[in-house]
């Protein structure tokens, strides 16, 4: 467990991690209360404001000292503290097999990260891949308590898994249908496109994070003459002669690929973020996460 | 298209292996080191951006390959050898002897036989291998080398293409003398100047390389006598179809009607070259206007004559034309002039002959040439001498006297001997101090000086008449049986003289020419001087018929006037001698296109015009008068009979050239070229694949 730990989230992150909630822009209801002054109103010891009584309302909730003194009916509303629903769903294709580190285990500490930020808060916490069997969904953690489960769940991660990106979402929907923050870490690398999952994923009203960790052998390839590039998910071949205008215009092409994915993302409502997996885990939750209001 | 191998079939199994090696070297060279990606998603997409489409990758990827199969295929092709049979000619020396004589312009074959005889000339200048030189050569009664040898074909071309039909008609013999002697001597082009024929050092000369000769004509001229071709290979290319038809004017004259005092009379003669018999119309035109038209049939093979009775009308052109359609048309027209009839003028230098006065004062004398008489005095005068010197007499009888110098005019010297152009040339040389160079020039200062001259031989006693040159005109009517002489001297003629009058001892009279001129010497006095001084009859000559005969004939082909007033006809190219009583130094002759020619009074007097090459008429001008018309005519049944050589084969010397097409079977081969291409290929296979590093 110990080992499952520190390999995934160093001390110093998680003394970062402590200090962090997440945070969603959206209004939902969770299953159980916790930590967190909702943004719906509902029943706590925290007034929030008045409302005209309609019928049907519950009666337990007018306030009686404004009906005495302006003979009018009013509904005291005060904020619910409730808990929230994080979803972490992690591509864990073959082609996130690759880099160093690789970029599976660079979502599995920021998947790691972010959970831990949710356990730590009293948040619903899942943990699920892409591939995963609708019959064994990942694990529900909720409380610092289960973040020993959480590790080692994402320590038996491992890359292989031969579905799209569009059945995976499919498949998760099918699985949990509450509201709450959704984290996809993926590469996008899809030939079937990504853009049909990334629309599932915005029909659930979810405040949906793309993470698209990508190595630094994908952004910056350094390979020369008559190559067959084998694709590690469909054994695909592509024949090339690796020549410098070539890469440049791999790059470009690679440039124009993660410039469509956010502008998709932005255009939709979604938070779009490249992570390179050279670029540490802890610089990116307490930087770029923060600056996009996913943590606080 | 046909195929020689050029190697052994095991040879072949080690070429043939080669491409699919190739192949197989190919495949081996592309094999790339395989290297595991994420995905191959951006750099399929970054490959299709880079190219157009994806079968142009395909193909690109595969390009070289193709390119170094196509540049084994290329190669491989051209060990096979593939040619085919193609026309070339056999020697590395060609002459091309291209006839332009008048029967060439028949249009039998179209457009005409001279256009196809340059089209085939230059078909085998186009043959022609690389390395072999050419020489063109055009022919009709003249030969004129258009190009010497060459192997620019471009020249060579040029050359043909200038060749512009004529009206002459045809001789072989100095074409093929010109081609002997330039071939022979190997002249090169360039060095064409010079005598053709041996010369001192050819026989150290080393043998001029086998020279092929292609006469391409319809073969319409005589036998080549006398002539060896050496190593010339004839070979004779008929143009022409056999069966060639035309219709022809060979003769048209006009003269006066003998029954009807005061009327004329134009006369044609219409020649059938064709096999069945013809019925044309004849139309008789007069300075444009047509006045006359006949019909005949002529037989083939046959010549029908053809006769116009004529008021006597005023000068100009009489031209008769057959309507009969036919593939020769030069010979379908033809022209007379008719000139305002001119007596000659005649000088008569005596110191007294009677029986020579009378025969010119007769009336028939009188209408045949206006006479005068004068003394011998007369000769050293320079009235005379200028009026002698300027042609205004067109003969001069000198009896028992003899001029300073020749004049410019046809002469009788009766007893006399001309005088010799070495004393001529040694009196003028005396005066040279004193003399112009126009007027050295018109004395005749650069006269050249025959070998020979007249000069009288032994003197004859009672010389008897024992033969006579019936043939010449003057003694073509006369009968000198009859006619006794007591003395007189044998006439020694000059080279290119004709004896008109032989005794016993050798000729007596004679005819020769002199620049233009004709000399008749007579080595008999008709009235002689005896011992005492006293003057006495030398022969019985002028109580005979035939004296006066003679001096009619003398007038009349002396003095130049026929009988007639039609002007001359020449044929194509024959030069003609123009007269003018005036002291002109040029004459101004309009052609029948138009064109304006000048005739300069050459050293004889005489106004020498050679420029006869157009058919019709021609005007002589003197200022702004037409003085004279002269007729030039085709007449030439040689010619005119256009069907091509008998047998189509000609006769040179003892050889007989069989007709046959100008080129022979020589295989044309492609490898050359197969390899070249080969070669561009692989140039651009090197530039493909360097190229593809930076695509």
């Amino acid at each position: 467990m110990a080992t499952a730990e520190t390999s995934l989230l160093s001390p110093k992150l998680l003394a970062q991690l402590e200090k962090l909630e997440l945070v969603s822009r959206k209004i939902f209801r969770g299953r159980m209360k916790g930590e967190r002054r909702s943004k719906r109103k509902g029943q706590s010891v925290e007034f929030a404001d008045f409302r005209s009584y309609v019928p049907g309302d519950d009666l337990r909730f007018i306030d009686w000292n404004t009906y005495a003194r302006l003979d009018r009916l009013f509904l005291k509303l005060f904020l619910e503290e409730e808990d929230l629903h994080f979803y972490a769903l992690i591509d864990a294709s073959s082609s996130m097999g690759f880099g160093t580190p690789t970029k599976l285990e660079y979502a599995r500490q920021l998947a790691g990260a972010l959970s831990f930020i949710g356990l730590i808060r009293g948040d619903r916490v899942r943990i699920e891949t892409l591939g995963q069997s609708p019959r064994t969904p990942g694990p529900v953690l909720r409380g610092r308590r289960s973040m020993w489960r959480m590790m080692e769940y994402l320590s038996g991660l491992q890359p292989g898994e031969s579905i799209s990106l569009a059945q995976g979402a499919k498949n998760f929907f099918a699985r949990n249908s509450g509201k709450g923050i959704l984290l996809l870490i993926s590469d996008l690398m899809d030939k079937t496109g990504y853009e049909t999952a990334l629309r599932y994923l915005v029909s659930q009203q979810m405040d949906v994070y793309i993470v698209q960790v990508l190595s630094t052998e994908e952004i910056d390839p350094d390979i020369q003459g008559d190559l067959k590039l084998i694709d590690c998910e469909d054994a695909d071949i592509a024949e090339i002669t690796a020549s410098a205008p070539l890469i440049a215009r791999y790059k470009r092409t690679l440039n124009a690929f993660i410039d469509d994915a956010r502008i998709f993302c932005t255009r939709r409502g979604m938070n779009y973020l490249l992570a390179r997996n050279d670029v540490p885990v802890e610089q990116l939750v307490s930087g770029y996460l923060r600056q996009r209001g996913m943590v606080k | 298209m046909d195929f020689i191998s050029s190697l052994a079939i095991w040879q072949w199994l080690i070429v043939l292996a080669v491409p699919p090696a190739v192949v197989a070297l190919y495949f081996l060279k592309l094999r790339r080191q395989p290297l595991e990606v994420p995905s191959t998603y951006l750099w399929k997409k970054s490959i299709e951006d880079l190219h157009v489409n994806s079968l142009w990758q395909r193909i690109r990827q595969n390009l070289l390959l193709y390119l170094q199969l196509l540049v084994l295929g290329l190669i491989i092709l051209a060990l096979f050898r593939p040619g085919w049979r193609s026309q070339n000619l056999k020697n590395k020396r060609h002459i091309f002897l291209l006839d332009h004589s008048a029967s060439m312009n028949a249009s039998d074959v179209a457009p005409s036989r001279l256009l196809e005889a340059k089209r085939q000339a230059l078909a085998m200048i186009d043959a022609m291998g690389s390395g072999d030189s050419g020489m063109v050569v055009s022919f009709s009664d003249i030969a004129r080398v258009e190009q010497g040898f060459t192997e620019n074909k471009r020249d060579l071309h040029r050359a043909v293409a200038n060749i512009k039909a004529s009206n002459r008609p045809t001789a072989l013999d100095e074409a093929l003398r010109t081609v002997v002697g330039m071939s022979k001597s190997g002249r090169e082009p360039g060095n064409l100047a010079g005598r053709v024929g041996s010369s001192a050092d050819e026989d150290q000369k080393p043998e001029a390389p086998p020279t092929t000769l292609y006469i391409l004509s319809d073969g319409k001229f005589p036998p080549v006598q006398g002539l060896s071709l050496r190593t010339l290979e004839p070979k004779f290319i008929p143009i022409g179809h056999s069966n060639a038809i035309n219709l022809s004017i060979v003769a048209f004259g006009v003269r006066r009607n003998e029954q009807h005092e005061g009327r004329w009379q134009a006369f044609g003669s219409v020649q059938n070259f064709g096999e069945e018999a013809v019925t044309t119309h004849v139309e008789l035109s007069h300075n444009g206007n047509k006045i006359d038209a006949s019909q005949v049939t002529v037989q083939p093979g046959d010549t029908a004559g053809v006769a116009f009775d004529l008021t006597e009308g005023e000068s100009g052109i009489l031209e008769m034309q057959i309507t009969h359609d036919d593939v020769l048309h030069e010979d379908n027209r033809a022209w007379v002039a008719v000139n305002s009839s001119r007596k000659p003028k005649v000088l008569l230098v005596t110191d007294g002959n009677e029986a020579l006065e009378m025969a010119l004062a007769t009336s028939r004398a009188r209408e045949l040439a206006e006479t005068t008489t004068a003394k011998p005095e007369v000769l050293n005068t320079k009235e005379h001498q200028q009026a002698a010197s300027s042609g205004s007499y067109d003969l001069i009888i000198f009896d028992r006297c003899r001029p300073i110098r020749s004049p410019r005019a046809n002469t009788v010297y009766i007893g006399a001997l001309p005088p010799s152009p070495l004393d001529e040339a040694t009196e003028i040389t005396a005066n040279a101090k004193s003399l112009n160079d126009s007027e050295k020039s018109a004395r005749g200062a650069d006269t050249p000086i025959p070998e020979r001259w007249w000069s009288f031989g032994p003197r004859l006693e009672n010389p008897q008449v024992i033969d006579l040159n019936r043939s010449h005109p003057l003694m073509q009517w006369l009968d000198m049986g009859d006619v006794e002489l007591i003395e007189g001297r044998l006439v020694l003629v000059p080279p290119g003289g004709t004896t008109l009058l032989e005794s016993t001892q050798g000729p007596i009279l004679a005819i020769a020419p002199r620049a233009g001129f004709e000399d008749v010497v007579m080595g008999f006095e008709i009235n002689g001087v005896n011992q005492d001084g006293n003057r006495s009859v030398n022969t019985n000559w002028p109580i005979r018929s035939s004296f006066p005969s003679f001096i009619f004939a003398a007038l009349s082909y002396l003095g130049g006037n026929n009988g007639a007033a039609a002007g001359a006809s020449v044929k194509p190219g024959q030069p003609l001698m123009l007269k003018s009583e005036l002291p002109v130094d040029q004459l101004e002759v309009h052609t029948p296109q138009g064109a304006r020619l000048t005739a300069h009074r050459g050293k004889a007097g005489s106004f020498q015009f050679s420029s006869t090459e157009a058919l019709g008429p021609y005007e002589i001008y003197e200022g702004s008068k037409v003085i004279e018309r002269f007729t030039v005519n085709l007449f030439d049944p040689l010619e005119s009979s256009i069907r091509p050589a008998k047998d189509g084969s000609i006769q040179i010397g003892i050889e007989t050239v069989q007709g046959t097409v100008g080129y022979e079977p020589v295989r044309r081969e492609t490898w050359k070229w197969l390899l070249l291409a080969g070669l561009v290929v692989l140039l651009l296979e090197w530039y493909i694949y360097h190229r593809r590093v930076y695509v």
